[in-house]
């Protein structure tokens, strides 16, 4: 029986049954973290979409906790009143204590409860808040640090709610509260301090210290067992903020972190060894047709092909056919994100396409948001020209198809010399003199404010990739988010990832990486590196992850130079594949996103909550730990027996030329086949095999 | 020639707000006011942030709602949230003064304003967000006791409509936008310094004039960066403003205060009993001397609220403090201190209190020793006492 593309993953090995395995009855979470309905940064999505698998897990037991925001709820909560009696005790016991606590539903998927609190409306407890945490725990809070004065605010009233929940229940209930980042941890510490019986997990996306110390330019992954953490964060004047964050670390029944990555930063800078690595996942979107993935890609790249020949008017001597998109998009972090090895790596490959004579060209995006002055004329006016030409040659094709249909309707084969007048030829030449340029094109689309400091174009200014016609390797800095509505690339972010080729992501500090992620499940083959938590999370889980589109780049154990050279030697054998390899490379990538589906790395936070309900209480719940010595359905490295595995096929297939018929390509790329390699080569995210048992419930079992 | 029933007032909730009040008294004196100068202060601040208070203002009032057990202190159990308002609102309890000017921490005097005592209660300026309603950072009013019970009471029936004080005065004096227009202030005596003006040839034209500036919203002046850019072409209006303020924050108290100062002993001893519970009188001598010697600070130079002070003159003919570090000094007033034989005891519980709060205001300033008594390995041994 032919496997449905989307079981690939589900059929490596059987799953556990475990919905039945253990009670969650009258248990309930609280999920605390500042960033619920609150746009802040990354860890928005992470909530955003793991929300509709926890409301399927939970029901009506899950509450969101997050501070309110007038303007977020006007656009994206719907207040309603509390179906649960307790917390409606708990919110009007609040709100008659001088607290303004609103409860609704979060208008995204699963539309899950969020707990609102407006943590500016209690300011007048800070300074006796302050007093109590200053008291149980000897930290203070800077009056000039307003984030972390906020922090103190939602703490102590999640701390409140968390309290009053448990005081309002008539029967003692097990509550699971769960908080995310150092801005809710003091929520944590609190719970138990004040020894409230609910178990509580900690997950922290990065650590403050550690974003600190990546920026800093210190040899970050190579000293970590060496800092004095105390020092370094409070020479970085952010000591409270960490004390923070260790003690929430320090108190948590269960300390989770996003990445293997992480995890090993949290360690050294934590000081505590985190129980789980519970991915990012992302709520992956299934096509009924299977390739439809590959004419999304066609129809985007088509898109990006009209903005480059505009870009480029003038210097238009490359063949667009055999041009390759490469893009690195995020948060201008110059040297976090990697964008100057990047760069590095650009140079060389300029080089060694020119003298190996290539005729592939490429066109490297950067997406990174910095300050300007709007777009630059000049790339205006290049989608002017273009359109312009456009518009001539449509108008001259009118007259044309005119003439031709007055010829024949007199039955007379058209004098193909009279075609075309005089009048046509000026007005076809006129919109040719209009294409001329006396510079290059240009390299930024907007004006940016710090042009002469400008790392990106400075970078460039010193290894010298201009855009001029002999380089190779074209670059186009846009610093500003994409957007469907923009006059130049009228693109949003999505689209224009699928129009790509290959998304390259070199970071340096990278806890998790939602971008190579989201290229993935888009079937966008990308780079990553070995120091985020997407590229450790995919070398554990493939046995061959560059065969499937995922490069991962080692910047752990090389140096700079070294890096740039594989970084280079990736790019170069990207632009030597033929047409018909990136398809099939694209069909691998896109099998990947199985993987990535919160349907499976859910697991890694069920776990998490299982633990910390049998950590917390344990007469009622136990928790078996998974035996790590064993895992299940893979085997590394790839046996030698098996059929060949994609990689093999890859370098096995020869150059096949372009004109080579598209219709041979299912016979080489075989869903049946495919999913056996997968079998082989991907290891299933998590079997669970734990056992999380109620003690009612098995005895009810043995009675 | 000074006018001794009638008074600015000012307010500092938090040690932060100590420093505008600072400001706030400094340039009033500057300005050469002949008006008595309070500043009411809670209960939280601390005794440092004090000191150089009372070496500006003529009095310094510890205001506690929570103490004082009458009809407040129920208002407040039944409206927690409006804490600062009733703590704002005990000023109409001055009553030792006919008439007082009231000044939130966060404005800045620009010149003599003495003038604004010829107006009647309750004279306000517009606030340029709503001018149908004043702005409570500046208003002329008359302390009454029965005022005050009203304002509570009015407080504790409708509550605030901004969840702020100026909500409640606005809504008590409801009539203020149509009755009088002598009792509504000329914008420049409350001249926003952070505001948009969207009528702007208005501000270039009569911005120059202001006389009381106030530094509205959140980012009070206090949190900016003391060095303005120094490009004067560049700067905006509110840059100028916030240069000024941490101009008077910087300046040493001018010579008038220390006349006036001397001036007051001449004045006040006989006079009626107007000398005030104020805090310094209460607190015993030796916790006053043994506090800035004790400081185990890293550099005390980089203390922001430690601005250069004169040397105290205490006109009760007090002892004058310890110059700070002098051992001397220090030991000559624990010398002084033992002989009366029962605070030697207490000495020691106090001290180390004292200590405890010494250190958590470090931390509040940023300053914490976190290579030493602060390091994480000492607040981990307080969590472990709960978590089992």
């Amino acid at each position: 029986m032919p496997l449905a593309r989307s079981l690939s993953v589900t059929s490596l090995s059987g799953l556990d049954d475990w919905d039945e395995e253990f009670d969650l009855e009258d248990a309930v979470l609280f999920e605390i973290a500042w960033e619920v309905a609150n746009k802040v940064g990354g860890i928005y999505t992470v909530i955003q979409t793991k929300a509709r698998l926890t409301c399927e897990e939970w029901g009506e037991n899950y509450f969101l906790v997050g501070p309110y925001t007038e303007a977020n709820v006007r656009t994206q909560v719907e207040l309603i009143e509390p179906s649960n009696p307790a917390l409606i005790r708990t919110i009007d016991k609040m709100n008659a204590s001088g607290c303004k606590v609103y409860f609704g539903r979060w208008l995204i998927e699963g539309s899950p409860y969020v707990v609102l609190i407006d943590v500016g409306f209690t300011a007048w407890s800070l300074d006796r808040w302050k007093s109590e945490l200053w008291e149980s725990c000897g930290i203070g809070v800077p009056w000039f640090d307003r984030e972390a004065n906020d922090a103190v605010l939602f703490g102590f009233l999640t701390a409140w709610l968390l309290g009053e929940y448990v005081a309002q229940c008539e029967e003692p209930p097990h509550v699971l509260a769960h908080f995310h980042e150092w801005l809710s941890g003091l929520g944590l510490m609190l719970c138990r301090q004040r020894q409230l019986p609910i178990a509580t997990i900690f997950t922290t996306h990065a650590t403050l210290l550690g974003r600190y110390l990546c920026a800093g330019n210190v040899d970050f992954y190579n000293k970590l067992a060496e800092f004095n953490v105390d020092k370094e964060a409070g020479d970085r004047q952010i000591y409270h903020r960490y004390c923070l964050e260790r003690a929430a670390a320090r108190c948590a029944h269960v300390f989770t972190t996003v990445s293997q990555i992480t995890a090993i930063e949290a360690e050294f800078l934590l000081k505590r060894k985190p129980d789980f690595v519970t991915p990012n996942g992302l709520n992956v979107k299934k096509f009924s047709a299977m390739h439809e993935f590959q004419n999304l890609h066609a129809q985007s790249k088509n898109r990006i092909n009209e903005f480059v020949r505009g870009h480029f008017y003038g210097h238009l001597d490359f063949n667009l056919d055999k041009t390759l998109f490469l893009f690195i998009a995020g948060r201008y972090e110059f040297s976090n994100k990697g964008a100057d090895v990047f760069l590095e790596a650009l140079a060389r490959l300029n080089y060694l396409l020119r003298v190996n004579h290539s005729d592939v060209t490429v066109v490297a995006f950067f997406i990174m948001p910095a300050r300007t002055n709007n777009f630059n004329v000049e790339t205006l006016k290049g989608q002017a020209v273009r359109k312009q030409l456009g518009d001539t040659a449509h108008t001259v094709k009118e007259r044309f198809g005119k003439k031709l249909y007055e010829s024949l309707l007199v039955g007379q084969l058209p004098d193909m010399s009279k075609m075309l007048d005089k009048e046509d030829f000026t007005m076809m030449k006129r919109a040719i003199f209009a294409t001329q340029r006396q510079c290059q094109p240009p390299i930024c689309t907007h004006n940016m404010l710090e042009d002469s400091s400008d790392p990106i174009l400075t970078c460039i200014r010193r290894i010298g990739l201009f855009n001029s016609a002999s380089d190779r390797v074209k670059v186009i800095f846009h610093p500003e988010f994409l957007s469907s509505t923009s006059p130049l690339l009228p693109m949003d972010y999505e689209e224009f990832v699928r129009g790509c080729h290959l998304g390259v992501f070199p970071s340096y500090y990278e806890p998790w990486g939602y971008t190579p992620a989201e290229c993935t499940v888009m079937g966008i083959p990308s780079i990553s590196t070995n120091l985020s938590g997407f590229g450790c999370f995919m070398e554990e889980h493939i046995a061959d992850p560059s065969a499937y589109g995922i490069y991962i780049l080692d910047r752990r154990y090389r140096g700079v130079d070294e890096s740039c050279n594989q970084l280079t030697t990736f790019l170069y054998q990207f632009c030597q594949q033929s047409r018909r390899q990136r398809i099939i490379q694209r069909n691998r990538t896109e099998r990947l996103s199985d993987l990535l589906d919160w349907k499976y790395l859910g697991r890694y936070y069920i776990s998490a909550r299982h633990m910390a309900l049998a950590k917390a209480y344990p007469d009622t719940y136990m928790y078996e730990p998974h035996d790590e010595s064993q895992p299940s359905g893979f085997r590394y490295p790839r046996p030698a027996s098996v059929p060949p595995s994609p990689a093999h096929s890859l370098h096995s297939s020869p150059h096949h030329s372009e004109a080579e018929d598209n219709a041979d390509e299912d016979e080489r790329y075989d869903e049946d086949l495919e999913a056996e390699k997968d079998r082989l080569n991907i290891r299933q995210p998590f079997a669970l095999p734990h056992r999380l048992l109620t003690h009612n419930n098995s005895n009810s079992q043995k009675n | 020639m000074a006018v001794e029933d009638q008074a600015f007032v000012t307010l500092a909730t938090t040690d932060a707000y100590c420093m505008g009040a600072l400001v706030v008294g400094k340039s009033l004196r500057r300005h050469g006011t002949s008006r008595r100068t309070v500043v009411m202060v809670s209960p939280n601040v601390s005794l440092e942030a004090r000191r150089p208070l009372e070496s500006v203002f003529d009095e310094v009032v510890q205001v506690d709602v929570l103490d004082s057990g009458d009809r407040a202190h129920l208002s407040w159990l039944g409206r927690p949230e409006l804490g600062v308002t009733f703590t704002k609102l005990h000023c109409w309890t001055l009553v030792r003064y006919r008439k007082c000017v009231f000044l939130d921490a966060d404005t800045l005097v620009m010149c003599n304003v003495d003038e604004l005592f010829e107006r009647e209660e309750l004279s306000a300026a517009p606030d340029p967000g709503w001018p149908d309603c004043f702005n409570s950072g500046v208003f002329v009013f008359r302390p009454s006791f029965d005022t005050h019970t009203r304002l509570l009471e009015h407080a504790a029936q409708h509550g605030s409509f901004d969840g702020g004080d100026q909500g409640l005065l606005n809504s008590f004096f409801s009539d203020w936008a149509v009755t009088d227009i002598r009792r509504h202030l000329p914008f420049v005596y409350n001249l926003s310094a952070n505001a948009f003006y969207t009528y702007l040839p208005a501000f270039h034209r009569y911005g120059h004039g202001a006389k009381i500036v106030h530094f509205l919203g959140g980012a009070k002046p206090w949190h900016s960066c003391s060095n303005p850019p120094a490009n004067q072409d560049s700067r905006s209006q509110l840059d100028q403003y916030l240069s000024l303020w941490w101009a008077e924050h910087h300046s040493q108290s001018p010579p008038t205060v220390r006349k006036h100062s001397q001036l007051t002993p001449a004045l006040t001893p006989p006079g009626p009993p107007h000398t005030p519970p104020s805090v310094t009188d209460s607190l015993p001598p030796e916790v006053r001397d043994l506090l800035p010697p004790r400081t185990p600070l890293p550099a005390p130079t980089d203390l922001t609220l430690h601005v250069p002070l004169p040397a105290p003159q205490t006109p009760d003919g007090m002892e004058t403090d310890p110059p700070p570090g002098g051992e001397d000094g220090h030991s000559g007033a624990e010398a002084s201190s033992s002989t009366s034989g029962a605070t030697t005891e207490d000495e020691q519980p106090v001290e180390s209190q004292e200590e405890r709060k010494l250190q958590r205001r470090m931390w509040e300033e940023g300053h914490m020793d976190y290579l030493g008594r602060d390091a994480f390995q000492n607040i981990m041994k307080k969590l472990d006492r709960f978590l089992k």
